[in-house]
Parts: C-alpha cells; sequence; structure tokens
C-alpha cells in the first residue's frame, strides 16, 4: 500500500509539473437517432491535445460524433 | 509482382525512404506507449505508434513493383532489408520523451509535407496513399503542437531539453527534402509525381511549423524574410555530410 501511494504520489507530481491538471468530459454516439452519452473523462490543459487523447483513448467503436466538455464549465442545478 | 514492372529508380529511391523513416518512427515510437508522462499521452503514443507502422506497411509493397526491387527483392520487405533509408537520428533508441515530440513535431511533419505535395501525383499507388496519410496525419500534428507548446512552456529543464531534442534533429530533417539539385525530387517534379522542388519543399514546411516554434520563443537557425513573409533557412544546410542516396546523416558525421 505504502508503495501504491508513492507511485501516486509521484504520477501526481508529474502530472503537476506538465499542468494536467483539466478534465475533460468525452461524449459519443454510434448513431444519430442515439443521444450523446458520457463514455469517459479524459486529462489535459490544452484542448488540442484533449481532443487527441479523446480520440485515441475511446477508439472502441466508430463513433459518428465525439464531442469533449470541461469539467469546469459544467454547471450544477441540482444537488442533492 | 504482376503487371510490367515500373522502372523509375528516382521514385524508388524516394519510397524507399519515405518506408523507412516511417517503420523506424512507428519502432522509436512503440518504446514510448508505456513510458509517456501521462496515461493518456501513452494511449495516443500506441496509437501513433500503429499508424506510422501501418504507414510504412502500404509504402513498402509499393517496391516490390519496380524494376530496380529485381537485383535484390529482398530489399523491399522490411523483415529482410539490410538497407536503411531513414534518418540517422532514428537509428537509436530515443534519450528521452522530448525525442518523441521533436520525431514528430519535425520529421513527421517533414515526410506529411512530401505527402502534401503528392497528393495530386501522377503515381496513382503514391497519390492514394498520400491523401489517406495525410488525414491521419492532422491528429500527430495536432499531438505535435500540444506537446511542444506544453514542453516550452514548462520552462527549465523541460523547456531546454525539448529545445536540445529539435535542435538534434533540425538540419538532418531540413536536408531530408535534398539540395535543390536533388536528382531524384528534380525527377519527380518533373514528372509529376509530386508537385514542388526540394526547395519549395522545405519552404512550405517551415512554414507550417515555423508559427509554433516561433510564439513560443524557440530559437532556431531561420530567418523570416520581410517581404515575401517568408521563413528561409538562416545557414548553409550541412550537404557535405549528407548521404544522397540514403537521405541521412553520413554513418560518423
Amino acid at each position: 500500500m505504502k508503495a501504491m501511494t508513492s507511485t501516486m504520489h509521484t504520477t501526481s507530481k508529474r502530472r503537476e509539473a506538465l499542468n494536467e491538471t483539466r478534465v475533460w468530459h468525452v461524449y459519443a454516439r454510434r448513431k444519430y437517432e442515439e443521444p450523446l452519452h458520457e463514455i469517459g473523462n479524459v486529462m489535459a490543459d490544452d484542448v488540442e491535445l484533449a481532443k487527441v487523447y479523446a480520440r485515441s483513448i475511446y477508439d472502441e467503436f466508430s463513433w459518428v460524433e465525439m464531442v469533449i466538455v470541461p469539467r469546469d464549465c459544467i454547471i450544477t442545478v441540482i444537488e442533492s | 509482382m504482376p503487371g510490367t514492372p515500373v522502372d523509375n529508380a528516382a521514385l524508388f529511391a524516394v519510397l524507399s525512404s519515405l518506408a523507412d523513416n516511417k517503420q523506424f518512427i512507428g519502432r522509436r515510437y512503440a518504446y514510448w506507449c508505456n513510458g509517456a508522462p501521462a496515461l493518456e499521452a501513452a494511449v495516443a503514443a500506441a496509437a501513433m505508434t500503429q499508424d506510422e507502422l501501418g504507414h510504412a506497411r502500404t509504402l513498402y509493397p509499393l517496391l516490390e513493383d519496380f524494376s530496380q526491387a529485381r537485383a535484390d527483392p529482398s530489399q523491399v520487405e522490411p523483415v529482410t532489408r539490410t538497407l536503411h533509408y531513414h534518418l540517422a537520428f532514428l537509428d537509436h533508441d530515443f534519450r528521452g520523451w522530448s525525442d518523441f515530440v521533436a520525431t514528430n513535431f519535425l520529421l513527421d511533419n517533414a515526410l506529411t509535407t512530401f505527402f502534401e505535395a503528392a497528393q495530386d501525383s501522377s503515381y496513382e499507388p503514391l497519390r492514394q496513399r498520400a491523401r489517406k496519410i495525410v488525414q491521419e496525419e492532422r491528429i500527430h500534428a495536432m499531438h505535435a503542437e500540444g506537446w511542444v507548446r506544453r514542453l516550452a512552456k514548462a520552462g527549465g529543464a523541460v523547456r531546454s531539453t525539448l529545445v536540445a531534442s529539435l535542435n538534434r534533429l533540425w538540419d538532418e530533417t531540413l536536408c531530408w527534402f535534398g539540395p535543390d539539385d536533388d536528382a531524384n525530387m528534380q525527377r519527380l517534379y518533373r514528372e509529376g509525381i509530386i508537385d514542388a522542388m526540394p526547395s519549395e519543399l522545405r519552404s512550405r514546411y517551415l512554414q507550417k511549423i515555423m508559427p509554433t516554434l516561433s510564439s513560443l520563443e524557440i530559437d532556431v537557425p531561420v530567418t523570416f524574410d520581410l517581404v515575401t513573409k517568408h521563413w528561409e533557412p538562416g545557414q548553409p544546410l550541412p550537404w557535405n555530410e549528407w548521404d544522397a542516396i540514403a537521405r541521412r546523416v553520413k554513418q560518423g558525421s
């Protein structure tokens, strides 16, 4: 457990050094008649890199549409 | 080897260089599929590795159609090929992630500049592949620019390591287009296989990469002509070290 904590700390430090702290939610759909649904997220401060990462990580289907939304732009309306 | 073989030594040589560079870029990228600074970058590296090896795999079979391959058929297969027409920079493993970024930004962009010039090629097999490769390379270019920006803006040792990687690859990449009197490139231009001569290709390439480097204040040996509004090489390229056949810097240079 100690080793895992250390690894996570190192990874966190490396992310901090390269400023990869911004989270992007990834939405996609396989057919036009389907709604977009959230398929995951990526971390990148640069929007172009976020697009590259989303395309390469979530490439399990031939999506007809994929969009990314920065988490910090989401406004909570109801929170219980 | 069906049909009449193509007899074009110049095209055979340039295709060999393109295939070898793509193959070796893929091999070097592969090492970084689990070594990139972040998980997202590692997955992207894996995807780009597949793309580069895929590009090589579509180019090598073209060599089989040339009469120049008859002398030594083993040279058209990446597994049996003993000639190495890739840049000397790719001879060794990358020293770090910055070499990955520099290769993607400088070398892969240079090869894409060539493929862009071949999108209306008179040689149909290249024309087809060039259009597909140019399309796929858009994602690689986004990755390259994003990482150059990121490493440069990190400052300190991260930035200086990136600059060192760019500098080590700079001359050889600019040389790859060939000198203005490059016989192979001249023939490709004359026969409508590409739409520009080496100096024009080099110029197109610089206009593509320099806005990013300039905005980040990364010093490279170029000058900006205020009249033509074009970036040009700022110092003579090392043609005395250039191997025109292998399209790479000579061993030991």
